[in-house]
């Protein structure tokens, strides 16, 4: 399922948020939402997923246009914050998360074992989720989101506040979702993050600087450093608005 | 939406302090207002000039429950700056000069009205043609503050413990970004709003089965009434208040605006709830418990333990909380939207 962004336009108060950003998400890949903190990088993950809608402009999941609230059992979403229940276990997080998209009890209980490996905390289940440390919640965070295996997973800053080691590992279990056939939708002002993606969109200012595969991205740079991709938004952005 | 309604079960009872907050704290306020209410042995004191005063009149004082004591004539005439240096003499009587009664108080309290009725009934038993019988229709003289107002702290505590609990935990999920995340699953929002209602209900009827047996079995509140009314009325009036809970949450962005929000959204409701009668309410005040749904909680309670009414007669407060419960139902709906548009 292509994910198709065509003319979109958002904007709070008055206040324009996305200016007119277009483009496709092919199936099967990862996208980042690269830009610094602000430029609308939540905001467009909102709207892509269709809690809020934009003024103009449409956006359609193959033939599907969104809001659509059936798609919504095809799609997860790992916020910016753990948004998890602090006073139940880390298990009983995930059978109320699962028990919403209406999976039989047997497929569940399953599916919940799958998960806590793939996120290693079958040994944490039964504790309070406020007894998580931070790398924990984000893990179950993580695994809450792809219990239902969506076809679409939006991450919304999966990687802030985690260190080197589990950001690695972290990756790892996206590039394994991502093989399983789902597209991954990451938003992130980690440059090193950008080279893990097969399509990077750069964001200033609610606008598409630039969309394209990473190695091209790379090649447009002088020493092919990730860096220089934002700057060059940057850059970019400053020149179109004089202009 | 079952799924909702046990989640929110299995938090609260994992959340030490909330389930002390709906099942221990309504048992010991009502314990309190029960000891500062109910009835009270003191025992007043009266000073009097026993040679000034007749023989059958000190006969009849000594028969009630005052205490006396021996004043000389001076202090007697000076009683006002007797009373003032003396706290533990509630009240003096003498003859003035035209051989009228007076009796001094300490300052208008309870003591001292307790003082002046039972010189007033020592007065009675002397002159039994001044004496009045009173009569009530419901309820008598004997009862204390605590089974005549009892009703309206039953109101109350069924509303303002469990409006709290809800609107505090519908404030953290909007803050903490598990509502969002809730509504990215197939659920619709009027499911989201019942589950809740339903989580907490179990509570509130726990809680409502909890403070009528203790009022009535424990504290020896009487009810004239079927309790199975007082329960019904009690678990739609917390029904309510978690649905006002819910909606305030929208107004707050954190647990310490729903305390902050407190004297707007309960101190008004506790004036009008039946604790002062709405008659007495000027410039039409009155009116206003209308608009506040533990008034019409408060009176099917008073119906039911007072008047000894059924559902025949409480019926128009059960449709009120009914028609309460409802519109702030399609508030907390429609107040949904904002986090998803379907």
């Amino acid at each position: 399922m292509d994910i198709h962004v065509s003319n979109i336009n958002k904007s709070f108060d008055q206040h324009p948020v996305i200016k007119d950003v277009t483009f496709t998400i092919p199936s099967g890949e990862i996208c980042c939402l690269l830009g610094p903190s602000g430029s609308g990088k939540t905001t467009l993950i909102r709207l892509m997923i269709g809690a809020i809608t934009a003024e103009e402009g449409t956006i359609h999941y193959g033939d599907v246009q969104i809001p659509n609230l059936s798609v919504l059992k095809n799609v997860g979403l790992m916020p910016q914050n753990e948004a998890l229940y602090d006073d139940l276990s880390g298990e009983a997080n995930l059978y109320f998360f699962g028990g919403l998209y209406d999976i039989g009890k047997r497929d569940l209980k399953e599916r919940i074992e799958e998960v806590l490996a793939i996120v290693d905390l079958t040994e944490h289940r039964k504790k309070l989720v406020k007894n998580f440390s931070g790398g924990m919640k984000k893990r179950l965070s993580l695994a809450a989101a792809i219990l239902h295996s969506p076809k679409i997973l939006f991450l919304d800053e999966p990687t802030v506040g985690i260190d080197p080691v589990l950001r690695r590992s972290i990756w790892e279990q996206f590039r394994m979702i991502k093989n399983s056939g789902t597209t991954i939708i990451v938003s992130t002002h980690v440059m090193d993050e950008v080279t893990e993606c097969d399509q990077a969109a750069l964001i200033y200012n609610g606008r598409l600087i630039d969309y394209n595969t990473v190695p091209h991205l790379l090649e447009k740079t002088e020493n092919g450093r990730v860096e220089e991709l934002f700057l060059m938004a940057s850059t970019q952005a400053k020149g179109g608005e004089d202009s | 939406m079952m799924h909702l309604a046990k989640r929110v079960i299995r938090q609260t009872i994992n959340d030490k302090r909330s389930l002390m907050m709906i099942l221990v704290a309504p048992l010991l306020i009502l314990t309190l207002v029960y000891l500062l209410l109910g009835d009270s042995d003191y025992v007043p004191t009266v000073g009097i000039e026993k040679e000034a005063l007749p023989d059958p009149l000190i006969t009849a004082l000594e028969e009630q429950d005052v205490k006396l004591k021996n004043l000389t004539s001076d202090e007697v005439k000076e009683a006002k700056s007797y009373l003032n240096d003396h706290e533990n003499v509630d009240a003096i009587l003498s003859f003035s000069q035209d051989e009228k009664m007076e009796i001094t108080l300490y300052e208008p309290s309870t003591k001292g009205a307790n003082a002046a009725s039972e010189i007033q009934e020592a007065m009675t038993s002397l002159n039994p043609s001044a004496g009045i019988e009173m009569a009530y229709v419901y309820g008598d003289q004997d009862q204390s503050t605590f089974d005549s107002l009892g009703y309206v702290f039953l109101a109350l505590f069924s509303f303002f413990l469990v409006f709290i609990i809800s609107g505090m935990a519908l404030v953290r999920e909007r803050s903490g970004g598990t509502l969002e995340r809730l509504l990215m699953t197939p659920i619709k929002r009027s499911e989201v709003i019942l589950g809740y209602t339903i989580g907490y209900g179990v509570f509130a009827i726990v809680q409502a089965i909890l403070i009528v047996l203790y009022s009535i079995y424990v504290l020896q509140l009487s009810s004239a009434g079927n309790i199975g009314w007082i329960l019904l009325t009690m678990v739609l009036l917390a029904g309510t208040a978690v649905l006002f809970g819910a909606t305030i949450s929208v107004f707050a962005s954190s647990e310490l605006q729903v305390v902050q929000m407190i004297p707007f959204t309960i101190i008004p409701q506790v004036f009008f709830s039946g604790l002062i009668p709405l008659d007495l309410i000027p410039y039409g005040l009155g009116n206003l418990s209308y608009i506040m749904p533990i008034y019409y909680g408060a009176a099917a309670i008073k119906g039911v333990m007072v008047y000894g009414d059924g559902f025949l007669e409480i019926w128009p407060y059960i449709l009120g909380l009914f028609i309460f419960a409802f519109v702030l139902f399609l508030i907390n709906t429609q107040a949904l939207k904002k986090f998803r548009k379907l």
